[in-house]
């Protein structure tokens, strides 16, 4: 506030000087020292004046200084010109940058009074150094991480229910955030001691919220107020879930092949379809159906057909998975 | 267009003129094969007539070193073989060329060494074509089928499976079976191919069961299978039960020992019958690919109670309903349905053209005059070609139809 009435003083002071007009330009004079901030040195601010006294700041106008960025050195300290998050200075970045759409048959706008590079967020100051000073002044409220824990593996072994929540810190008139409340938790599937039919049971119930190629169940509570009341829920969703997955109801003798995750190919299309087959070719031999279908199911080519049609058939089409069909085909067919 | 239609009128007169003297085409095949070799330093075989044809028009002797050649397909056998089975593109270069021409590939080589060995007591093998579009599934298969036919099978081939699943302009409820829907164009069509492909079968082959078709129409039992399909051709009404009439009587027949024919059943197209169907009956409800007669009934051919010969399918995705454009692969255009019925078949892959196969093809236009434009005989232009169409021969065929 100081500096800010020590301009309008001078400012004042200036009009003064060409004695016409006053009361207008006082007011005036007020309102463009309100606004203006940090322009480096000159009479930015007032260059707007309206068409009236322009001809007597065009004489009385105080031409430019140099900017900042000419006198910089290239080892300067760049975190004294950046401490903060502030917005963008052309006078004081010295690098030749562009930003916008390019003018017909030119190039984009360069930096002096582009509001472009003005509207957008910079991190001017948070260069590696900046960071490292940061790091350097934070280090005396640390303590050391435990040296028992140091590889992913075996936090993972230790601590294997992982929370995450955030803290939100503004100025504002309030100190809370209603984003605080969320939080995350996630779980290894691996790391639950879940037998197969546990396990199809808990992807059953869970769905989207595991993620196949981490083996990572995530759930995100953010239904309560307050984060412990968010905690305890998600803590409660997990011992739920686990519990619910090992119990078998009545109606889970109901599931249908459409259900299953997996493609098994016992009594399944394809088995029924190659046993008649063979039965059919007379390959096996005279017998009762069942001795015949059990030494068909034994054989070789049988067993290499059986492993075909499940890679197919759970891993998806490629060509090395179809090839593989084939020749078991051919082997199976005697072809 | 009117310059495309000037070339196509030019080749034919310069055929025509090519046509007449022997002695003349001789000349002008080795001379033009003399400048090619010279030019595209093609390794020579020790084949008389050009680099890229074969006298070989058998295509029960065709072997691995016919690989990558044309052989001559004689008219007749396209008359009576392929009144409905080729290519749309393919008939228009049979006609412009006024010969047909078929390159020997691996898949097919594959499927007709197979069928060579297959044992006619055992059930049928299903053989299935599959590629990316454009790469000669149907080609292929007509290949297969010109074989089973200079071998004297009996060749029952649907054109393409889909047309029987869309755009179905009459629909009738079907006589024989209420909850089914009979499609009279079409199968009154395919008879009538049937009939020109198959003349020789229709006066040996007899009925074994009696079939009424009205209160005062019906085909006793014993009758000749000529007078069944003409029964159908001429009564419309009900060619969808005499087409389910013929595909049972065959079924029962291929493989005693009294019938001494072999059955080669050929479907293009298969993954369109366990597709969906455009067609929509009154209510608007799509109607089930086992509604239909037509469908119904080939699909019963389809399975492995019969013996005595061999079934030849191709997939395609270009006619296909409501698959995505990029689906190639059996089991994407099959479903769960057509594979579990298709299973075990053997699956064999179409590539794109192979450099030797594409140096043929290349030869065999230029041989025939189809590349008019300057740039496309030089081996830059060469290049070009093989970079806009990935050896993908109907890219290729497209390609080089502007040039």
């Amino acid at each position: 506030m100081a500096s800010h009435t020590s301009k309008a003083f001078l400012s004042l002071g200036r009009i003064h000087v060409s004695g016409v007009g006053l009361q207008k330009s006082l007011s005036r004079a007020t309102y463009a020292t309100g606004v203006s901030t940090h322009t480096g040195g000159g009479n930015k601010g007032h260059s707007d004046r309206g068409g009236q006294r322009k001809g007597i700041t065009k004489r009385n106008r105080r031409t430019q200084g140099e900017p900042r960025t000419v006198k910089m050195l290239v080892d300067q300290d760049w975190t004294s010109v950046y401490p903060t998050a502030t917005p963008f200075r052309p006078s004081a970045v010295p690098l030749p940058v562009r930003m916008g759409y390019p003018t017909k048959g030119g190039v984009p706008p360069g930096k002096k009074g582009n509001l472009e590079l003005i509207k957008i967020p910079n991190f001017l100051h948070l260069t590696p150094v900046a960071i490292r000073k940061h790091c350097e002044a934070m280090k005396s409220f640390c303590t050391e991480w435990p040296s028992a824990l140091g590889t992913d593996a075996k936090c993972d072994e230790h601590f294997p229910v992982k929370v995450e929540s955030t803290d939100y810190m503004s100025a504002a008139p309030s100190l809370r955030n209603p984003s605080a409340r969320v939080v995350h938790l996630r779980v290894k599937l691996s790391s639950l001691n879940l037998d197969d039919h546990a396990r199809k049971k808990m992807l059953n119930l869970v769905r989207d919220r595991y993620c196949k190629d981490t083996d990572i169940l995530s759930i995100t509570a953010e239904r309560c107020p307050l984060r412990k009341q968010n905690h305890e829920y998600a803590m409660y969703l997990l011992t739920v879930l686990y519990h619910e997955s090992w119990k078998t109801e009545a109606w889970e003798a109901e599931k249908t092949v459409a259900d299953m995750e997996d493609y098994s190919w016992e009594e399944s299309p394809s088995q029924k379809n190659i046993l008649s087959m063979l039965v059919r070719m007379k390959v096996a031999g005279e017998g009762e159906e069942e001795e015949v279908r059990e030494q068909l199911l034994g054989r070789k080519e049988v067993q290499e057909y059986k492993n075909s049609v499940t890679r197919l058939r759970n891993e998806g089409e490629s060509e090395s998975t179809i090839l593989q069909y084939k020749e078991a085909v051919k082997k199976v067919l005697n072809l | 267009m009117s310059s495309f239609l000037f070339q196509i009128m030019a080749l034919q007169r310069l055929s025509f003129r090519l046509r007449q003297t022997a002695t003349h085409v001789r000349s002008l095949h080795t001379s033009g094969c003399g400048q090619q070799q010279a030019a595209e330093a093609v390794e020579s075989e020790p084949e008389p007539l050009s680099v890229f044809r074969t006298r070989e028009n058998d295509p029960a002797c065709h072997s691995e070193q016919h690989m990558g050649q044309y052989y001559t397909l004689p008219s007749t056998d396209i008359r009576t073989l392929f009144p409905h089975g080729l290519p749309g593109r393919y008939q228009q270069q049979l006609k412009t060329f006024n010969e047909a021409c078929m390159m020997v590939r691996k898949p097919s080589l594959e499927v007709i060494s197979y069928l060579k060995k297959t044992d006619f007591s055992k059930p049928s093998l299903r053989y299935l074509f599959y590629g990316l579009n454009g790469t000669g599934k149907t080609m292929s298969l007509c290949h297969s089928v010109h074989y089973c036919y200079t071998q004297g099978w009996l060749v029952l081939h649907v054109p393409d499976a889909h047309i029987w699943m869309k755009n179905c302009k009459e629909l009738m409820p079907s006589s024989y079976n209420d909850t089914r829907f009979d499609q009279p164009l079409q199968a009154s069509d395919w008879l009538r191919n049937f009939r020109i492909t198959n003349e020789p079968f229709l006066s040996k082959i007899k009925t074994k069961q009696r079939y009424v078709w009205t209160k005062r129409e019906s085909t006793e039992e014993g009758s000749l299978l000529g007078q069944l399909v003409d029964q159908g051709i001429s009564r419309v009404k009900s060619s969808s039960d005499v087409v389910g009439a013929v595909l049972k009587e065959l079924r029962l027949q291929s493989g005693q020992p009294e019938s001494d024919f072999r059955m080669a059943v050929a479907v293009d197209g298969v993954n369109g019958l366990w597709g969906r169907s455009t067609i929509k009956k009154k209510d608007k409800s799509p109607v089930e690919s086992d509604e239909l007669t037509l469908v119904y009934n080939l699909k019963k051919l389809l399975t492995k109670d019969w013996t005595g010969g061999a079934i030849i399918t191709t997939l395609s995705q270009t006619g296909s309903l409501y698959t995505s454009r990029f689906d190639y692969l059996p089991q994407e255009l099959l479903g769960e349905r057509g594979f579990d019925s298709m299973d075990p078949f053997l699956p064999v892959s179409v590539p794109n053209y192979s450099e030797k196969e594409f140096e043929s093809c290349y030869l065999y236009w230029m041989d025939r005059q189809w590349l008019q434009h300057p740039q496309s005989r030089t081996e830059e232009g060469k290049k070009e070609i093989i970079f806009l169409c990935n050896r993908n021969p109907s890219m290729m065929d497209r390609i080089c139809a502007s040039l």
